[in-house]
Parts: structure tokens; sequence; C-alpha cells
């Protein structure tokens, strides 16, 4: 009902709520409001979601220039669980601050218009039809949340800051030019506004300059490629994940990385429409094996546990840029991958975070007995590496053994057995770190403040997820990832 | 002026409009704020680069010859495109990037992506012809907020550093 208002609600109402927050005069409201609105944006997400899976399959507003279908539905309901969880998050993580980091009304302020102005973006590149305004909101989350990573300025952050402010400009600069080309392309069929439409530009009947569809697709993968953290450029992530606030940390991980990858699936249709089957295929495979190697070579060596998991991040976009090289089936397990590893990395930036606060640093070997010390985090923190490493009962388990079988159904060995050499590196590299961090004696510099039921709630949902999806995927949740899969892989 | 002279149709509201909002803020406003933030900076000029200015000019030389091939490699595909433009603009993209890595000062990184967003505009302006307004009104204030973003950046860089020289922003590593 009323689904394509409800788009343009989720578009105006974090941007009202951005404007709002520089407004109120008590840091606390601030905290509120980005809870209230996260929340309102989940109930229109859902709204839409029912909309586009039980109607005509997409839901469009503002002409067409707004135009949603299950792949961009499913994102949405990513990024929104995602924003609720860290919204609730950061205020527990800021009522906690240490002295010297202390949440004044000015940092509030600013952390409040920026955190619901990157929503407004990213919800934009999500719901947005037209490739040059998809882009628009891409190079905007990257100029909002750059404040976000030096919220503190210090020395530290200020220079994470400027490597991701430059590294990702240039990037977002690079899969501009993709665009352009991708626009130049078609344009023998087409004119005027339509040319830019990603509907137009996937649809069968639209000719496609194959020579100028490469460069465009090669173009698009580095430059997004670089804001999603695939290696060899994913050199601004692991600085700029451990400098910004631990509530940042988890957007950034949870979902902005995934922007970028659905900016990228967004060009594979119509490059698998003029190039052929393999050539997209192709490439993330490539692109997503090489990241799954060297996040896999750098978590051996970490001694930060904020870098740890901004390297698993490295890893895991490896395993979903993967996924979608694979075919139908390997989309299936990437989208279902994507859902497991944004909330599990959330609720592990969650954890090391509170306890960073705890024991006063993120160092791995300042952090230990932390099960003992502090009941609830130490146990966010155990279930959630557990999980991150594909331990059974969870669900990034399942959806890791289903890209196996995708990889077998379509032969791609090398990159199957790569995967599972990686695989297994990391799962012996950071078991080691989390046995030390989880258990053992407390150290006794460590001081305890109990959260209250926010936090509790928090953890509990997160995990619930994780292991209700494990061992039991509900009927509608399979059906929306299948469609989703459909639109970006084709028919199985 | 690339514009006008790209749409043979004559002086139509949006090529103008378009025109006017790239001189504007590509000529006077980036110009001044970079002005400004140099009034800040405890120094006046570049005087030691990464690269040295000699090699810098050589490096020129075979970036031109990998513009023009790759130029060549567009053109059947890109007919209403002229040839030299094409060239031209990838030329600026490379130049673009060998600024911002051979240069010591952050302010340089600054003009080099400037170099860089010149450089897709000229290629965007004569290979796609009906981008719509909207699109590339929100490339510009994209453009224009990135360096606003930037420079409030390098000020607070500039406050905590003492300089803005970025071999000092190394202390994340590995």
């Amino acid at each position: 009902m009323f689904a394509d208002q409800s788009i343009i609600a989720m578009l105006v109402l974090p941007a009202f709520g951005a404007a709002l927050c520089l407004a109120l005069s008590q840091s606390r409201h601030v905290l509120t409001t980005i809870v209230g609105v996260s929340a309102v944006e989940m109930v229109l997400a859902v709204n839409v979601w029912t909309a586009v899976l039980g109607g005509k399959g997409f839901v469009t507003a503002a002409g067409r220039w707004f135009y949603i279908d299950a792949f961009s539905a499913f994102h949405i309901i990513v990024l929104v669980l995602v924003f609720v969880l860290s919204s609730a998050f950061a205020g527990v993580y800021f009522t906690n601050a240490s002295s010297d980091q202390a949440f004044t009304l000015t940092i509030a302020r600013r952390f409040g218009a920026l955190w619901l102005g990157s929503l407004t973006a990213m919800t934009l590149v999500l719901v947005s039809n037209n490739l040059g305004i998809m882009w628009v909101g891409m190079e905007a989350t990257t100029l909002l949340t750059a404040f976000l990573i030096s919220l503190y300025p210090n020395r530290l952050s200020l220079e994470a800051m400027w490597k991701y402010l430059i590294i990702c400009s240039i990037g977002i600069a690079f899969a501009f030019m993709g665009t352009l080309l991708a626009a130049a392309s078609i344009q023998a069929g087409s004119s005027g506004d339509a040319a830019l439409f990603w509907t137009n530009l996937a649809s069968a009947g639209t000719h496609v300059d194959p020579t100028l569809m490469k460069f465009a697709f090669i173009f698009v993968l580095v430059g997004y490629g670089t804001k999603a953290g695939l290696a060899p450029i994913h050199s601004w992530l692991p600085d700029a994940h451990s400098q910004a606030p631990t509530p940042v940390s988890a957007m950034f991980s949870g979902f902005l990385l995934n922007t970028a990858l659905y900016c990228i699936m967004r060009f594979v249709p119509p490059a698998r429409h003029a190039l052929g089957e393999h050539f997209a295929s192709g490439l993330l495979i490539f692109f997503g094996t090489l990241s799954i190697l060297v996040a896999a070579g750098f978590i051996v060596f970490q001694r930060d546990a904020k870098r740890l998991l901004a390297y698993h991040s490295v890893e895991h976009l490896g395993i979903i840029a993967l996924g979608f090289g694979l075919g139908p089936l390997g989309a299936f397990a990437a989208l279902f991958h994507t859902f497991n590893h944004s909330v599990c990395k959330s609720l592990a930036f969650f954890a090391v975070g509170r306890l960073g606060q705890d024991y006063g640093s993120h160092e791995m070997h300042a952090i230990s007995g932390a099960l003992r010390a502090d009941r609830l985090w130490g146990t966010a923190l155990l279930g959630s590496f557990l999980a991150l490493i594909g331990v059974a009962p969870f669900s990034i388990f399942m959806s890791e053994y289903q890209l196996l079988r995708a990889a077998v159904s379509a032969g791609a060995w090398l990159p199957m057995a790569l995967f599972l050499a990686a695989g297994g590196v990391v799962f012996v590299a950071a078991l080691r770190h989390l046995i030390g961090m989880a258990f053992g004696a407390p150290a006794t510099s460590v001081r305890i403040a109990g959260d209250g039921r926010v936090a509790f709630l928090i953890v509990w949902l997160a995990m619930g997820l994780l292991l209700l999806l494990g061992l039991w995927m509900p009927l509608f949740f399979s059906r929306a990832i299948e469609s989703a899969a459909a639109i970006v892989a084709g028919q199985p | 002026m690339v514009p006008i002279i790209m749409h043979g149709d004559g002086l139509t509201t949006r090529v103008t409009l378009l025109s006017l909002g790239n001189i504007l803020l590509k000529g006077i406003i980036f110009p001044w704020l970079l002005l400004r933030l140099r009034a800040h900076a405890p120094y006046h000029r570049e005087v030691e680069p990464f690269i040295g200015f000699t090699t810098s000019t050589l490096f020129g030389i075979p970036a031109l010859a990998l513009s023009v091939w790759l130029g060549l490699r567009m053109t059947p595909a890109l007919k209403q495109a002229p040839s030299v433009m094409l060239d031209l603009s990838i030329f600026l993209i490379f130049v673009g990037l060998f600024l911002i890595v051979s240069r010591r000062k952050a302010l340089m990184q600054v003009i080099g992506y400037l170099v860089v967003e010149n450089g897709i505009f000229v290629f965007g302006v004569i290979t796609v012809i009906g981008t719509p307004l909207l699109v590339e009104l929100g490339v510009l204030l994209d453009a224009f907020v990135a360096i606003f973003v930037m420079g409030i950046a390098l000020y607070h860089i500039n406050r905590e550093f003492g300089s803005m020289d970025v071999d000092q922003l190394s202390a994340l590593r590995g």
C-alpha cells in the first residue's frame, strides 16, 4: 500500500532528520532521533519490500527516476537493518564514552546530521533508476562519511580520513568515467533522460556497443571496487575502519561496502547482454578470489581488533563478489551472505568497540578474559567471531556452504580451492586471536559499566537472526533472495 | 566552453547554463577556495616533490603515447567525438593521477583531483550527447562539495600536524 509514496518518504525522512539533529539542544535527543528515524525507515522499507514481492516485481516513483525491484529491495532491507542496529548501538556506545572522547553537543549534532545524511545518500543510491543519480549518491556517501571517521579529530583519524577521501574520490571519478562510457555505448538506440536508466540499459531491445561496454565495465569495477574494498584497491579500508568511532565502523563494514558492490552489480546485466556470459563474471571471480587471498594474508598478522575486522570485511566482500560471478546459484549464496555478513559484522564491531571502551584499547593483546569480565559483550564477541569464520550452526556457514555448491556446479575448481585454503588460514588465525581475547583471566585495569536493556536486545536480536537463519530459512525469505538473484544472474 | 563548441545547434539555455556554471565554479570559486587555503599554509610553493620536475615532464611522453593509443581503441565506437579531444581528455586524467602520487603537499593532491575531474568532464561532454540536466547539475554540485570537504579536511590536518605534507600521514600501516 502506498509503495511509491513510501519511496519518496524514505528519502525525505532521513534528510529531514539530519536537519533536525542540527537544531536539537541535547546530545541525548540526537541519539533518540537517529533511532526513531531508522525505525520508521524500517517500516517504510518493509512496506516497499512486500509491495515488490507481492506485486509486479517492481515499484516506481517520480516518473521512472526511482525504480525498486527485488534486488534493490533486498539491499534496502539490509541497509535499514544495519542502521537500526547501529543507531541503537550508538546510544550505548556514546553514553559510555571516555572523557577524552566526550560526546558533547557539538559532536552529537555533527554526528546525527552526517549519520542520517549518509542514510539518505545510500537510500538514494539504492532507489535510483538513473546511473548518473546513483553515482551522485555514491559520491555523496564518500563526502558525508569522511567527517564521521574524524568525528574526534586527532592525527590518526585525520590521516585515515584524508586517505579515504582522496582514494575513494578518485575511485568514484573512475566509476563516473565508466558510467559515461555505458551511456555512450547505447547512444545509437535512445536519447534523452532514458539514456542512463539501467532498466533501459539492461533491457533486451537496446543495442549496446560491445567495445564501449567492455571499457565501461572495467572502469566501473575498478571505480566502485575501490569503495567496496576489493583487493588490491582496498588500502583505505583498514585505516578508516579502525580509526572511525565504532558505530561508524559498523555502518561502513555492514553496508557502505555493499552499496558500492550493488552499483557494480547494476552494470552486470547490460555487460552480460553485450559481451556474453563470461566477461563480467570472470572479472568478478578474479577480484573476489584475490580479495579473499589478500585479506587472509593480512588477518594472520593483525594486532588491532578493529583492523582485524576490517580485513575480514575485505575477505567477505571478496566472497560475495566471487558468489556473484558463479551464476544463479552463486548469486543466491552471495545475497544470503550479504545479509549474514552485514548483521554479523555489525555485531562483531559492536562487541569490539564496547570491550575496547572497557579495556581502554583495541589492541588484541590488551583484551583478555572478555567472557568473564563482561558477560554480555564477551558473549557477543565470541558468538560473532565464531559466526564470522564460518562455524556450523550460524548462517554464514550455510551461505559459504551454498557458495561451495555453486562453485562445484559452475566447475570453478581453482577459485574454490583458493577460497577453501584462504578460509582455512582465516579460521585458524582468527580463532587464535579470539581465544586470547575471550578466555583467560581478565586484565586488572578493566572497568566494566554494565549496559542496560537496549544493549541486551541488540546482541540477542543479531545473534538470534544469525542462529535462526543458520538452522531454518523461512520460505518468504528464500523466495525474496531467489527473485533478487534472478535479476543479476538470469533465471536458474 | 567545450559544451558550446560541441553542440552545433547553437546556444540553448541548457548548454549556456552548464557552461556558465562551469566557468563560475572552476574559474572563480575553486581558485578562490584554494588560494584561501594556501594563505593558511606555512609554505608557498612545492619545493621538494617526490619526483623531480624534469622527470615529471618526461613522464608526459609515455602518458601521451598511452592516451593516444587508448583514444584510437575507442574511436571506432565513438564516431562523433573529435579524436584530439578524446586523447586530450584521457591525457588529462593521467596527468591528474600523476600529480596525486608524485607531490608532497596535500594541496597538490586536491589540484590533481581537479585535473582528473576536468579530464572526465571533457570526456563526458564529447562522448555523451544527451546526459540529463539533472545528472550534470548533480555532478557539478558533487565536485563543488568535494573540493569544499577537502578544504575543510586540509584545514584540520594543517592545525593538527602544523603542515600539509602528505608524507607525515604514514602512521597507519599493515
